[in-house]
C-alpha cells in the first residue's frame, strides 16, 4: 500500500524536479524553449486525454480551442492592458464557454458525428480569426508582448517555471478529478450512456462538463503559448497542429497523466528528430524493431490478428526504406506522422505509458491499492418496511410503434413488498413495457403513478431518481470499469462533494464510503472476490450478478429485473433466486420478467401475464398456469386443455 | 440586373453544389453498410484526380481517363477498407475514425511529393463557353458535373435495386447479422460499398478538377462541405443529398458575394453544426428507436 504510494508518487516528483532543475544546470535557451513548449503541450495533451481517453470520442477541436486562448490572451493584454494571470484566467474561461457552447450541440452525438461537429468546428474558428481582420489582423499575424506576472517581469527560464507549476497544478487537480466519481461517470457514459442515464448518474451533464474542462485546459494552454511565442497566426492552429496532438495522445497512452507527459515530450521533440537525418533512420528503425517484437510476441501468443500483428510492421518498414531513401525527410513529415500514428493505433493501442504501466506493475510488484472492509448491509440498503399499499400503478399504458401496438392499454398495480411477475410469450410487450416505465420510451398514451405521483416519462435519468432502478435484458454493463467500479458509480446518496473540493482532492472521505458501501452490495450477489475485475472480463452469470447490485446501488424502492436469468446455467439459476430472495427481504419490491417458470412459480406472489401487448391474466402462478388464455398464448390452441401441459418452460 | 446577378450566382453555385452532393453520396454507400465513414474520403477525391491528370498527360483520350480514373479510386477505397477499416469492425469499436483521418493524412503526404505543390490546370474536351438560358450563363463544363453525379447516382442505385450482389448490399445496409444469417458475407459487402464510395470519389474529382483546379489541397474544403450535405440530408436520406447539395452550394456562392469569398465556408459548417444540434439525423434521416 504505502511502496506504492511512494513509488508513484516518488515517480511523479522526480520527473518535476528533473524538468525544473534543467534551466539551472543548461543555460542555453533552445532547450529551455523545448522544456517551455513541453509543459504547454503537457496541459493541452491532458485535456485532450478527458476526450479522447476518458470519454472516448475523436475530438478535433484541440487545436481550435489552443488557438482561441491564444488569441484571448493575446487580445486581453493588448486592448485592455490584463497582467498575466488575469489573461490567463481569461483564456482558460474562453476555452470552458466555447467548449461548453459546443458541448451543448455535439451532446447527444457519439463517434462520427461527434468528431464532425468538432472537425467543423475548427474549420469555422480558423474561417473566423482569418476574417475578423479587425480584430485578430487575420492572416498577418498579431504581436503579443509578454504582460508581468504579479508586477515582475518574467525572463524565459522564470515563464518556463510558471507554465511548469500550472503543469504540475492541473496534474494534481486532474488527478483528484478523475479518480472521483466525475472519472467514473466519464468512463460510464463511454461505455454505456443508456445504463449511465439509467443509474441516475446523468450522461448530459457530465458530458458537457468533461468536454468544457478538456477545452477549458486548451485555452489555458494556448494563453501559455502566446506569451511563449508572442507571435499568433491563424494557421498554426489548424489540421496539422490537431494530427500532431492526436499523435500525442494515442502514442504515449489515452486514459493516462503520464501517457500525456510522454506524449507531450515526443511532439515537441519531433521537429529535431525529422531534421536530422541520421537520427531519424535510428528512431525509424527502432520503431521497426518494437513493430516486430510486439507483433511477434502477439502472434506467438495468439493474443492479436495477424493483421493487427502485421500492419504495422509493414508500415514502420516503409518509415525504414523511406528514411534511408528520402533526402529531405521535412517534406514528408504528415506522412511519417501517419505511418507512426497508424503503427501505434493498429498495434499498440494502450500507448507506451499503458505497456510500460504494466510492466513497471510487474518489475517492482506494485499491488493494487487494498480494499476496505465491506460496510454493514443496514447502512447501505435499510430495510424498508412494506406496507402493501399501492406502489406502481399502470393506467391504460400505451406504446405504439408506427402501426405496431406494442403495449395496448396495460393497467396493473404493483404493490409495495411484492415480487410481481410479468410473463408473457416473445414480443408480448413485456420489455417494452418495461422501457416506457423506466423512460426510455415516451407511452403513447396512460398514465404512470409512484405512490399516487405521476412518474417523469421520456427520461431514465429522471426516473432512476425517484426511486426505480432497473437491469438490462442485454446486459449494458460499463465494461472498461471493473466490479467495484461499476457498483460505486451508481452509488445514490454518498457523492456531495461540490467541484471545487473534488479537484482540491477533499473528496476521499466519501470516496472511502462509497468503496464500502459498494464492497457491501458485491457480496450481497456473491461477487466480494472480483471487486477489481473488469467487468467485461466476468463471466457472463457474474455480469449478469454485477448489473443486479449496480442496480441496488440506487437504494431502489422498485426493482424491475428484465429477464435476469436469460441464458444462465442450472446452478446459476439457483444463485439468482437466492439473491432475488435476499433483496426482497430488505422489504424493496421487485417487477420479475422472466421466461423460467420455475422461478416464477417459486418466487413471485402475483403475476401478471402479457400477450399481443394486452393483460390476458393475473394471479397466482398456479391460477395464472391453469389460465386456458395463457396456455393458448404459449402453446397454441388445444383440443383438451385438461390434457394440456403447463408451460413449465415457454419461450 | 441585380436579381439576376443574384440569380446567376445562385445558379453557378447550386451546380457546384452536385459535387459536394456526390462526394457525400460516397458517404451514405459506405455508411448504410457498415455505418462508418471515410474521413480522408477528400484525399482520394484529390489523389484521383491527380492520377487521373497523369493520364492526362500520358496521352490518353478523355474518354479513357474518366474509367481509369475512376478504377484508381474504387482501388484507393478497397485499400482504405481493408487499412483502416475492417480490423476496427470487427472490434466493434470506433479506431476507423482516427485510421482514416491518418490514411487521408498519408495520402496528402505522397500527393505533396510525388506531384508537387502547386495547383495545376485539369485539361478537358468539354467546353466553358457559356450557354445563355433567360439571361443566365450557365458553362457546358458546369452542366457536365451535374449531369455525371446524376448518371453515377442513378446507376449506383440502378445496380442496389436490380443485380442480385446489389439486394445483397441492400440487405447488408437493412441489417447486418440477419443478411449474414442468410450466408450474405457482410465483410465483401462492406469491401463493395468501400469500393463504389471510392469510385464516386474519384468521378467528382474529374468532373470538378477542371473547374478548381488539381492540388494537395483541391479537396480539403470540398471535403467539409460534403461533410455538411450528407449530415444536414442524413446518412441515410439518399437523393436528399442532392437537394441539399444544391441549397448549400446556391448558399455559399451568396455567402462569398455579400460577406466576402473568407466566409464562403461558414454557412456549411454552422449548418453542419446545428443540423447535427437538432437533427442528428438529418432532414431526410429516419429517426431511429433505441434498442437495449
Amino acid at each position: 500500500m504505502w511502496k506504492r504510494l511512494l513509488l508513484i508518487r516518488g515517480a511523479e516528483l522526480a520527473a518535476l524536479a528533473l524538468l525544473a532543475a534543467i534551466p539551472l544546470m543548461v543555460d542555453n535557451s533552445y532547450v529551455l524553449g523545448l522544456l517551455t513548449l513541453l509543459a504547454i503541450y503537457g496541459i493541452l495533451l491532458i485535456g485532450l486525454d478527458v476526450t479522447v481517453g476518458y470519454l472516448g470520442q475523436v475530438n478535433l477541436a484541440q487545436a481550435a480551442f489552443l488557438g482561441l486562448g491564444a488569441y484571448a490572451a493575446g487580445l486581453c493584454v493588448a486592448n485592455f492592458d490584463l497582467g498575466m494571470l488575469a489573461a490567463l484566467a481569461a483564456a482558460l474561461v474562453v476555452g470552458l464557454i466555447f467548449g461548453t457552447l459546443l458541448a451543448f450541440p455535439a451532446l447527444r452525438l457519439e463517434g462520427p458525428q461527434f468528431a464532425l461537429a468538432t472537425l467543423s468546428f475548427s474549420a469555422l474558428s480558423a474561417t473566423v480569426l482569418n476574417e475578423w481582420e479587425g480584430l485578430t489582423l487575420g492572416a498577418q499575424g498579431l504581436q503579443v508582448s509578454r504582460p508581468p506576472f504579479l508586477g515582475m517581469t518574467l525572463d524565459a527560464p522564470e515563464f518556463f517555471w510558471l507554465c511548469l507549476l500550472l503543469l504540475a497544478l492541473v496534474w494534481i487537480a486532474m488527478r483528484n478529478l478523475l479518480s472521483s466519481q466525475w472519472g467514473r461517470a466519464f468512463e460510464a457514459l463511454r461505455d454505456s450512456p443508456i445504463a449511465t442515464d439509467a443509474m441516475g448518474v446523468g450522461t448530459y451533464r457530465h458530458k458537457v462538463a468533461g468536454f468544457a474542462l478538456a477545452s477549458g485546459l486548451g485555452g489555458l494552454a494556448g494563453g501559455l503559448y502566446a506569451f511563449n511565442f508572442q507571435y499568433l497566426q491563424p494557421q498554426s492552429f489548424g489540421w496539422d497542429l490537431m494530427v500532431i496532438l492526436l499523435l500525442g495522445v494515442v502514442l504515449g497512452g489515452r486514459k493516462s497523466l503520464w501517457g500525456a507527459l510522454v506524449g507531450a515530450s515526443l511532439i515537441a521533440l519531433l521537429p529535431n528528430l525529422l531534421s536530422n537525418r541520421g537520427l531519424f533512420q535510428i528512431f525509424s528503425a527502432i520503431g521497426l524493431l518494437i513493430a516486430l517484437a510486439a507483433g511477434g510476441q502477439g502472434l506467438l501468443k495468439k493474443t492479436t490478428r495477424p493483421f493487427q500483428a502485421l500492419a504495422p510492421v509493414v508500415a514502420m518498414g516503409v518509415l525504414m526504406v523511406g528514411s534511408l531513401i528520402v533526402e529531405n525527410t521535412e517534406d514528408w513529415r504528415k506522412a511519417i506522422f501517419a505511418l507512426m500514428l497508424f503503427s501505434v493505433v493498429v498495434g499498440l493501442p494502450e500507448g507506451l505509458m499503458g505497456f510500460a504501466a504494466r510492466f513497471l506493475t510487474k518489475l517492482f510488484h506494485i499491488e493494487p491499492p487494498r480494499l476496505p472492509t465491506p460496510a454493514s448491509l443496514d447502512t447501505v440498503l435499510p430495510k424498508r418496511t412494506a406496507n402493501g399499499g399501492a406502489l406502481l400503478e399502470l393506467r391504460g399504458l400505451e406504446r405504439y410503434f408506427g402501426g405496431v401496438k406494442a403495449v395496448d392499454g396495460v393497467s396493473m398495480t404493483v404493490r409495495a413488498g411484492e415480487i410481481h411477475g410479468l410473463i408473457g410469450p416473445n414480443g408480448s410487450g413485456k420489455s417494452t413495457a418495461v422501457n416506457v416505465i423506466s423512460g426510455l420510451y415516451v407511452p403513447t398514451g396512460g398514465d404512470m403513478l409512484l405512490r399516487g405521483k405521476p412518474l417523469p416519462v421520456g427520461s431514465l435519468f429522471k426516473v432512476a431518481r425517484t426511486g426505480v432502478a432497473r437491469t438490462f435484458q442485454n446486459l449494458q454493463l460499463f465494461g472498461e470499469l471493473s466490479a467495484l467500479d461499476n457498483v460505486m458509480v451508481a452509488l445514490k446518496d454518498v457523492y456531495r462533494s461540490p467541484l471545487p473540493l473534488v479537484l482540491l482532492g477533499l473528496a476521499r472521505g466519501e470516496e472511502k464510503r462509497a468503496r464500502a458501501a459498494a464492497l457491501a452490495l458485491l457480496e450481497l450477489v456473491g461477487l466480494g472476490g472480483q471487486a477489481r475485475s473488469l467487468a467485461k472480463d466476468l463471466t457472463y452469470g457474474d455480469q449478469r450478478f454485477l448489473e443486479i447490485a449496480r442496480a441496488l446501488a440506487r437504494k431502489p424502492e422498485l426493482l424491475i429485473l428484465d429477464e435476469p436469468a436469460a441464458g444462465l446455467a442450472h446452478p446459476d439459476v439457483n444463485k439468482l433466486m437466492e439473491i432475488i430472495k435476499r433483496i426482497h427481504e430488505r422489504g424493496i419490491s421487485i417487477i420479475l420478467i422472466e421466461h423460467h417458470m420455475d422461478v416464477i412459480s417459486e418466487l413471485c406472489g402475483i403475476v401478471t401475464v402479457l400477450d399481443g401487448g394486452k393483460i390476458i391474466a393475473a394471479g397466482t402462478a398456479e391460477q395464472v398456469k391453469r389460465d386456458p388464455k395463457v396456455i393458448e398464448a404459449y402453446l397454441g390452441v388445444v383440443d383438451d386443455p385438461a390434457g394440456a401441459a403447463a408451460p413449465a418452460q415457454a419461450g | 440586373m441585380y436579381t439576376l446577378l443574384i440569380v446567376q450566382l445562385a445558379v453557378s453555385g447550386a451546380l457546384m453544389g452536385m459535387v459536394y452532393a456526390l462526394i457525400a453520396y460516397g458517404f451514405q454507400l459506405t455508411f448504410a453498410t457498415s455505418k462508418s465513414i471515410n474521413f480522408g474520403q477528400g484525399e482520394l477525391v484529390m489523389l484521383s484526380a491527380f492520377f487521373s491528370l497523369t493520364l492526362i498527360d500520358r496521352g490518353l483520350p478523355y474518354w479513357l481517363v474518366v474509367p481509369g480514373g475512376m478504377l484508381f479510386g474504387a482501388v484507393l477505397g478497397l485499400f482504405v477498407e481493408r487499412a483502416a477499416v475492417r480490423l476496427s469492425l470487427e472490434q466493434k469499436g470506433e479506431g476507423w475514425i482516427l485510421l482514416t483521418i491518418i490514411l487521408g493524412l498519408l495520402g496528402f503526404s505522397a500527393a505533396e511529393n510525388i506531384w508537387g505543390r502547386d495547383d495545376r490546370p485539369f485539361p478537358t474536351p468539354i467546353s466553358s463557353d457559356p450557354l445563355h438560358f433567360f439571361g443566365i450563363d450557365v458553362t457546358p463544363l458546369e452542366l457536365s458535373v451535374a449531369i455525371g453525379v446524376l448518371a453515377v447516382m442513378g446507376l449506383v442505385e440502378l445496380f442496389k435495386r436490380k443485380t442480385l450482389l446489389g439486394k445483397a448490399f441492400e440487405a447488408v445496409s437493412a441489417d447486418r447479422d440477419a443478411a449474414q444469417l442468410m450466408g450474405i458475407s457482410a465483410t465483401r459487402t462492406i469491401q463493395l460499398s468501400y469500393g463504389l464510395s471510392g469510385l464516386v470519389a474519384a468521378l467528382a474529382g474529374i468532373l470538378v478538377a477542371p473547374i478548381t483546379t488539381v492540388g494537395p489541397t483541391m479537396a480539403s474544403v470540398l471535403i467539409l462541405k460534403a461533410f455538411s450535405v450528407a449530415v444536414v440530408a442524413g446518412l441515410d436520406s439518399g437523393f436528399g443529398i442532392v437537394l441539399v447539395g444544391l441549397f448549400l452550394g446556391a448558399l455559399e456562392s451568396l455567402t462569398s458575394f455579400y460577406l466576402g469569398s473568407g466566409w464562403r465556408e461558414a454557412p456549411g459548417l454552422i449548418l453542419l453544426i446545428l443540423a447535427l444540434a437538432v437533427r442528428p439525423n438529418g432532414v431526410f434521416g429516419k429517426a431511429s428507436i433505441r434498442k437495449v
